[in-house]
């Protein structure tokens, strides 16, 4: 797919140039080109396209010559000392550096675009240079790697569906979901054929009555009698007629709402379904919001298409095609008037659409700087009022408002102008009819009966509805495709963990954790883990300490399988992570973070939310564990007082006991404690890591914190620095070592206290 | 940190703390050492360091600001791309530490100001849009198809992602994957132009 985004979006090779990498590793002797990257702008900041190819043992840069020939330069890896970066606003500088004095080996730039490729390169090289391989580089991987790069933004700001994103396609995959309801669609289907059968008869009827009944009456031809029959007939049959089209429109709109309903209830619980399978990487690139819209709004839009849109616009196409039909047999000459300017008004409809489009832009931007308004100042009305800025931000929002007020009438200004004109049209249409019909009513030119004149009258109002869906058919179906490319999207995104066949079960797990050389990057190239290898007893409680960014939680979510690793090996009791059935390890398994997630219910079903069947004196017994007991049965409602959104508020030091009782009553094998103590006061971390010290009995804990006190109890302290195990031992022994990470952390930690 | 028109000035640091630390990292290189240790002299006597600071381009292409005898590679950022492109400029080293600040080019002695102005051309850069051929609608981006004084490019930004209105007039757009696009007023723009981009500017 990365492929298709560059080409269909961004307009530049997909690939390195299969000819010049050729020659490259030819010019290499044979060795592969790893990675490579375009450099988009040459050095008068002009685009152009060359290329930087990264191999084993060279780096070549290729420029297009004038003569449409490559220029390639190479350089031997050894030669660089040093590689510097320099980022601008859309131009940034590397440069493969030699001896200091020396000129760059490399002088390249290239805008953002190229960032992804380019970063690949330079984090390899930077390696290379502190004496560390990246493993996971391989040339089978090169053009992926560029084409993932590159493609990265788009991708991640739009949702693309697996195999293509043609309308058709997408369409036909949303009627997919129609197949399990195959009778209610016949049922709603053949009511809609009906309702047009149905609506198409009363005018032949009305033309035949006056053709047939009235007029032989009146010139005496038949007997008031016999008239007065058919024209009951007539009237009989007409109300029958409305009857069964009403009846028909009833099952239509009944059957196929339900049916759209069902549909939609459908793509709901797969999203939900699929979403929950989901691997973390998934949610760490789309927005939450954005996938609460996919779930809620986007299937009730989908529900509106298949409910109506599907029948309305096919409805409309064979109804417009069959009075047109009926028009020409009734009579050839009117006919043609009526129905030649039809193409007309639904191309006038559609381009009212789009011109609309344009002024809809312009209301939503506007509409969006109202309600960044809101957005700012609601939030921060705090600030807002500290600093007396009241007057000014009811200025910004009266100015605003009045603008997209403006705007959204000028909306108004153009609909309402253009039906009553296109109305306009279609009566001038009907007098157009009427001034060709008068003479031949009146006898001169070819014969035209009233009756066939008020049939073709009659039918004539009823191209209004048909002409409308027309026009804005590319509205609503593009409208759906839209929200169904949304919906498609998630679903087909194949979650990263999963379990693999005959996965096994261990129970229990005892809890040794050990780590074989695990090297783990979250984009595939830049290593965040860098071969840690550590083992951990049943029982033990590691402190997993040392800088930002290091790649402490990265530990804790790879023995949570929250990511598999990408070198080397995890295992639980002697056993690889990614032969273990990944629920039932995950039952055995604890985590208190340090912003605990209460959800919407009460505190007992937050307390229980792992075990939903546990007694209300288990509930009782974690709380006291916790010691969350006392605050709970303070609050008015006890264990029943509602929290999470809307509920009652609780501290965070309130809601990290809580979940410290949820992780008790859970009484995993393996716990993860990430910062649980670092966003409350002193006293209530006092609570909390008494409450702790007795939740961590018994298990092996691997507990994060930045406030080192916090670990004097653990068996061994592990030094996670820059994706290394850079020291490991007790608090003691660590302290020790003399000019070591921990001892500088400590002693800085106690300076500040 | 006072404050003269034209004159180079060197912020105070207090992080040394933290360079023995990041020294230990970075050991392996010995370019980063070399500079490093010419940023911590700067630092020791940075109190002293006025008017015979000077910024030059070094033989291996790099900016380079002169403090006395010592050299320290820096990049430029401007502190106003937009409000006031040319000055208020912080020189910084590759920790993104300020090692000095420039507040107007214009009154440092020509070579220093040849030296930033080029280095200031590339850091300053953005595309700059002459044309706008096509803007479409997709599913949840907006494919736009510009010429620019660089060459044609196409680009996408959110459907919720704006122009912005520039202080000194004109427009400037980012692109998800982060590039800038500037746009002259609209009214010194081609008609196609001008049509296009109606419904995005006031």
């Amino acid at each position: 797919m990365d492929h298709e985004i560059i080409e269909r979006y961004i307009g530049q090779p997909v690939r390195l140039p299969g000819d010049l990498r050729a020659r490259i590793e030819r010019e290499w002797g044979g060795k592969p080109v790893q990675l490579y990257a375009l450099v988009d702008l040459d050095h008068a900041l002009k685009l152009s396209e060359s290329w930087l190819a990264l191999g084993p043992e060279h780096v070549a840069l290729a420029r297009r010559t004038a003569g449409d020939e490559w220029d390639v330069v190479s350089v031997n890896r050894s030669r660089i000392h040093a590689v510097k970066d320099a980022p601008g606003l859309s131009a940034n500088t590397l440069m493969l550096l030699s001896a200091p004095d020396d000129p760059p080996l490399m002088l390249l730039r290239y805008t953002q675009r190229q960032r992804g490729a380019f970063e690949n390169i330079r984090f390899v090289l930077e390696e290379a240079l502190a004496g560390r391989m990246v493993s996971g580089v391989s040339s089978n991987e090169a053009d992926r790697m560029y084409a993932h790069a590159v493609a990265r933004p788009v991708r991640d700001a739009q949702a693309l569906v697996a195999g293509g994103g043609r309308e058709s396609r997408v369409i036909l995959r949303l009627l997919g979901y129609l197949k399990p309801y195959r009778r209610q669609l016949a049922f709603g289907l053949s009511a809609a054929t009906v309702i047009t059968l149905a609506s198409l008869i009363p005018p032949y009827i009305a033309g035949y009555l006056l053709d047939r009944v009235v007029r032989p009456a009146q010139e005496g031809k038949l007997s008031r009698e016999t008239a007065a029959g058919l024209a009951w007939i007539a009237v009989a049959t007409m109300a029958t007629l409305y009857l069964i089209r009403q009846a028909a429109a009833h099952v239509r709109l009944r059957f196929m709402a339900v049916l759209g309903e069902w549909v939609a209830r459908d793509l709901r619980a797969e999203l939900y379904e699929h979403i929950q399978r989901l691997s973390l990487s998934f949610f760490s690139r789309k927005k939450t919001g954005s996938l609460i819209t996919r779930v809620t709004a986007d299937t009730d839009r989908l529900w509106e298409f298949i409910a109506f849109g599907v029948v309305d616009v096919s409805l409309s196409l064979v109804m417009l095609v069959g009075l047109g039909a009926v028009l020409l047999t009734l009579d050839w000459r009117l006919g043609l008037i009526m129905t030649l300017p039809v193409p007309l008004f639904c191309w006038l409809i559609y381009w009212h659409g789009e011109s609309l489009n344009g002024l809809f832009i312009r209301g939503w931007r506007k509409w969006s700087r109202v309600t960044d308004v809101l957005s700012d100042t609601i939030p921060g009305i705090r600030v807002v009022k500290a600093f007396n800025q009241e007057a000014r931000e009811i200025d910004r929002f009266d100015e605003r408002n009045e603008d997209v007020t403006e705007q959204f009438n000028q909306v108004h200004v153009a609909w309402t102008t253009f039906w009553p004109l296109l109305m306009l049209g279609v009566h001038a249409t009907t007098v157009v009819v009427w001034a060709f019909a008068i003479p031949r009513l009146l006898g001169h030119g070819h014969p035209l009966s009233p009756g066939v004149f008020v049939s073709f009258l009659l039918y004539a109002t009823m191209f209004v509805a048909p002409i409308e869906v027309i026009g804005q058919m590319a509205r609503t179906v593009n409208r759906a495709t839209s929200s169904a490319h949304r919906v498609f999207e998630v679903l087909d995104s194949e979650p990263e963990v999963r379990d693999v066949e005959h996965a096994v079960r261990l129970t229990p797990v005892r809890g040794s954790v050990s780590f074989e050389n695990v090297t783990f990057a979250y984009d595939g190239v830049r290593q965040v883990l860098r071969g840690v290898s550590f083992d951990v007893a049943p029982g033990e409680l590691i402190g997993l300490v040392g800088p930002s960014g290091g790649g402490k939680s990265t530990v804790v979510n790879l023995i949570a399988r929250f990511y598999d690793a990408a070198g080397g090996v995890v295992r639980i009791d002697g056993e690889d992570i990614r032969r273990l059935e990944t629920g039932h390890y995950r039952e055995q398994l604890g985590m208190v973070l340090q912003d605990p997630y209460l959800f919407h219910g009460t505190v007992m079903d937050n307390i229980r939310y792992a075990m939903p069947t546990a007694t209300l004196a288990s509930v009782v017994a974690a709380s006291k564990a916790a010691n969350a007991h006392d605050f709970i049965c303070r609050l008015a409602q006890g264990y029943d007082t509602m929290v999470g959104e809307r509920g009652h508020t609780l501290s965070g030091g309130e809601r990290q006991r809580i979940s410290i009782a949820r992780a008790i009553l859970h009484d995993p094998r393996i716990l993860i404690l990430d910062e649980a103590t670092s966003a409350v006061d002193t006293e209530t971390e006092r609570e909390i890591q008494e409450a702790l010290e007795r939740l961590i009995a018994g298990r092996t804990v691997f507990a994060i914190a930045h406030r080192l006190s916090t670990l004097r109890r653990a068996s061994r302290l592990f030094v996670i620095e820059q994706g290394r195990l850079a020291e490991a031992g007790t608090h003691a022994e660590l302290l020790e070592i003399n000019g070591g990470i921990y001892r500088k952390l400590y002693n800085l930690q106690v300076q500040l206290q | 940190m006072t404050t003269k028109d034209g004159e180079v000035q060197i912020p105070r640091c207090a992080r040394d703390d933290r360079e023995g630390a990041r020294d230990d990292r970075e050991g392996a290189r010995d370019d980063r050492e070399g500079a490093r240790d010419d940023r911590e002299g700067a630092r020791d006597d940075r109190e002293g360091a006025r008017d015979d600071i000077r910024v030059r381009v070094g033989a291996d292409g790099r900016l380079l600001v002169a403090l006395d005898n010592r050299m320290i590679g820096v990049r430029v950022r401007q502190c106003f791309p937009w409000s006031e492109p040319h000055r208020h400029l912080s020189l910084r080293d590759d920790d993104e530490q300020e090692v000095a600040f420039v507040e107007d080019p214009a009154a440092l002695e020509p070579e220093s100001r040849r030296a930033l102005e080029h280095a200031l051309a590339v850091a300053g850069f953005v595309l700059e849009v002459t044309r706008v051929v096509d803007i479409d609608e997709e599913v949840e981006i907006r494919q736009w198809t510009v010429e620019t004084v660089h060459g044609t490019r196409s680009f996408q930004t959110h459907l919720d992602d704006w122009p912005r209105v520039l202080p000194g007039g004109g427009l400037l757009i980012r692109d998800v994957a982060g590039d800038l696009y500037r746009l002259p007023d609209p009214h010194e723009l081609d008609r196609k132009s001008r049509e296009l981009l109606w419904a995005f500017v006031d």
